[in-house]
């Protein structure tokens, strides 16, 4: 795999080209970003951006095989940063989705409803929390 | 890569726990009715496009604004997300003050607490020019000038640390102020919501009691219950109770062991505030964990460097021939009857950082000869520069032990700044999801569920695809570090 064309080349490029390859760090902050704005758009653009970068060519050279782990070393931290806005965006999604199920069942034959088609917010309160 | 790679296999666990969970079923929604909804237009932002081994992809906008609307769930887990997040932010502040603290500042003429490590190295090495010419008065004076320098920079930080911690504590006293006036606020409105409209949305109150519980939640950590009656209990995350109903119950505070303590009905609750987030659980945190651990770890270092380089010092002979108290290696007890120390010797640990000074002040009296060995004998000094080599602080050398607390610090702000950027994401997020589900267009609703889910599959995919990359990237490292 290789993860980009060149140190140089992610540096500014060489002459002729008006192109860089982004910084694996650059597209994972890239991908925060768009997560919390939820840029569903910019967000599949990503995917296929790393995908492109999964179906690179293995550095041969030692100078590509090190630009490689550098990038990837680079961008630990910012991994890290993903992974916890991914955790605390698939909390927000239970509690979306938790939220559409109190709703459906108020409509029809949920046990929760106070029988004029509210729910009643103590019984839905009391099992959810982040503590 | 060990904290990446738990975090990915956290991770990547629950997205493989989830995709099932994550079918798109028509929403229904009940409340549509619902009065005092608003609606607004949405604001858009271009995004720049990516390039990849020549090829250009995406050139999207992003939808950054959107309407308001009041939702009880969502509102409470955006209220806990803030408190999370208001905690970490004040937290990390504090940290990064810490942190300054220990930074070297290369365009200071003068030396600060930032330049310990380098202390620690320049007092033993002020040791191994001695030993060369233990009679020299002006590598004699350097010793105590170094040994200055070093005591003067630990107990400057630790009076540093002491003095941020009293500017905390006077802020976390503030906060408990501002919690009052709010949790009465709340009573109050809570009380108005009880007689008005026990049984239906109470539209601008409901708006002000949520504004209240925001405000609140940036400030304490606490948990709500809806009444019977639409009213609202609200609690602290440890279960105290603030407000119920029409009544408030006021935080009070005190001074318990020099700092100050908070209060609920004369329970002392300033470890659950601590715990429960809130800008006051992270005053406090950085009060009560963050800045005694900075402060602790400097009174080992503090305590162990006196102690060792005063036992090697009173174990030796000076200049003049007086003998130190101490017994060397050899068990050979000096004839003195005054100690040889260099520095202020410590009674206990506590309290180490902030008492070290040199207490010598003739040069002569620094103890290069060993016992018997007339005064020009250089074996005691070189005992004492090997004791920077030595496991003198915790198992550790002296420049290691503060080289590790330094980083450890590091980490530990690394760790709060992730944690705050994830929380901060978060917010952003719940209050899109928020601002979306103000329209009253049931289509409009169910897109910003939708909106979720896809960006949350997405995302999936990228944190799938970045693993493999990164995964790539350590085997190539092993390869290479191996090679």
């Amino acid at each position: 795999m290789r993860l980009i064309d060149s140190v140089s080349e992610a540096a500014g490029g060489p002459a002729g080209t008006n192109t860089t390859t982004p910084e694996l760090k650059e597209l994972v902050t890239e991908a925060t970003h768009a997560l919390a704005r939820l840029d569903v758009a910019r967000l599949e653009e990503l995917a296929l951006s790393c995908q492109a970068l999964t179906q690179l060519p293995t550095p041969r050279t030692i100078e590509e095989r090190e630009a490689f782990v550098r990038q990837a070393r680079a961008a630990r931290g910012e991994m890290a940063v993903f992974a916890r806005v991914l955790e605390a965006t698939r909390a927000n999604l239970k509690v979306m989705e938790r939220l559409r199920e109190l709703r459906a069942g108020t409509a029809g034959y949920s046990e929760r409803s106070d029988g004029c088609g509210r729910f009643s917010g103590r019984d839905l309160e009391g099992g959810h929390g982040n503590h | 890569m060990g904290t990446i790679n738990s975090a990915f296999g956290v991770i990547s666990g629950a997205l493989d726990a989830d995709q099932s969970a994550l079918n798109v079923v028509a929403n229904n929604v009940a409340n549509a009715n619902t009065a005092g909804y608003t609606e607004e237009t949405p604001e858009w932002q271009q995004n720049s496009p990516i390039t990849v081994n020549g090829v250009t992809i995406g050139e999207g906008v992003t939808e950054t604004g959107a309407t308001s609307q009041r939702d009880r769930v969502l509102e409470e887990r955006l209220d806990q997300q803030q408190q999370l997040a208001s905690a970490s932010s004040t937290r990390l502040a504090a940290l990064n003050q810490m942190q300054a603290l220990f930074t070297p500042d290369s365009g200071s003429t003068s030396s600060t607490a930032g330049d310990i490590g380098s202390d620690i190295t320049s007092f033993f090495d002020s040791f191994s020019s001695l030993e060369s010419n233990p009679t020299d008065n002006a590598l004699r004076e350097n010793v105590l000038s170094t040994a200055s320098t070093l005591a003067g920079d630990i107990s400057s930080a630790a009076a540093s640390l002491n003095s941020q911690r009293s500017a905390i504590d006077q802020d976390a006293s503030g906060v408990a102020g501002q919690v009052n006036s709010l949790t009465s606020a709340l009573a109050q409105v809570n009380q108005q919501i009880e007689t008005t409209s026990p049984n239906a949305d109470a539209g601008t109150l409901e708006d002000e009691r949520q504004q209240d519980l925001s405000q609140l939640s940036q400030l304490i950590g606490i948990n709500q219950a809806t009444t019977g009656n639409n009213g609202l209990e609200i609690t602290t995350t440890s279960g105290q109770l603030l407000v119920a109903g029409g009544q408030s119950y006021q935080l009070t505070t005190g001074a318990v062991n020099g700092v100050t303590d908070f209060f609920l009905g004369g329970t002392d609750i300033t470890a659950g505030l601590m715990t429960g987030g809130g800008q006051l659980g992270g005053y406090l945190t950085a009060r009560d964990q963050d800045i005694p651990n900075a402060l602790s770890s400097l009174d080992q270092l503090a305590n162990s460097i006196s102690t060792s380089v005063n036992a090697a010092n009173n174990s030796g002979t000076d200049l003049d021939g007086n003998e130190g108290t101490g017994t060397n290696s050899n068990g050979v007890t000096g004839s003195g009857e005054t100690p040889l120390y260099i520095f202020n010797e410590p009674t206990q640990v506590a309290g180490s950082a902030s008492a070290m000074s040199v207490t010598m002040t003739d040069p002569n009296q620094i103890a290069t000869a060993s016992f018997g060995d007339g005064t020009d004998d250089n074996s005691n000094a070189i005992a004492i520069y090997n004791l920077a080599s030595g496991h003198i602080v915790n198992g550790q050398t002296p420049t290691d032990y503060y080289s590790n607390f330094v980083t450890s610090l590091g980490s530990t702000v690394s760790e709060v700044q992730t944690e705050n950027t994830a929380q901060s994401a978060s917010v952003t997020q719940l209050q899109t999801q928020n601002n979306a589900l103000s329209s009253v267009n049931l289509n409009d609703e169910a897109a910003a569920m939708s909106t979720l889910e896809s960006s949350y599959q997405a995302a999936s995919q990228v944190f799938n695809m970045l693993n493999t990359v990164m995964t790539s990237a350590l085997n190539l490292g092993i390869e290479t570090s191996v090679s």
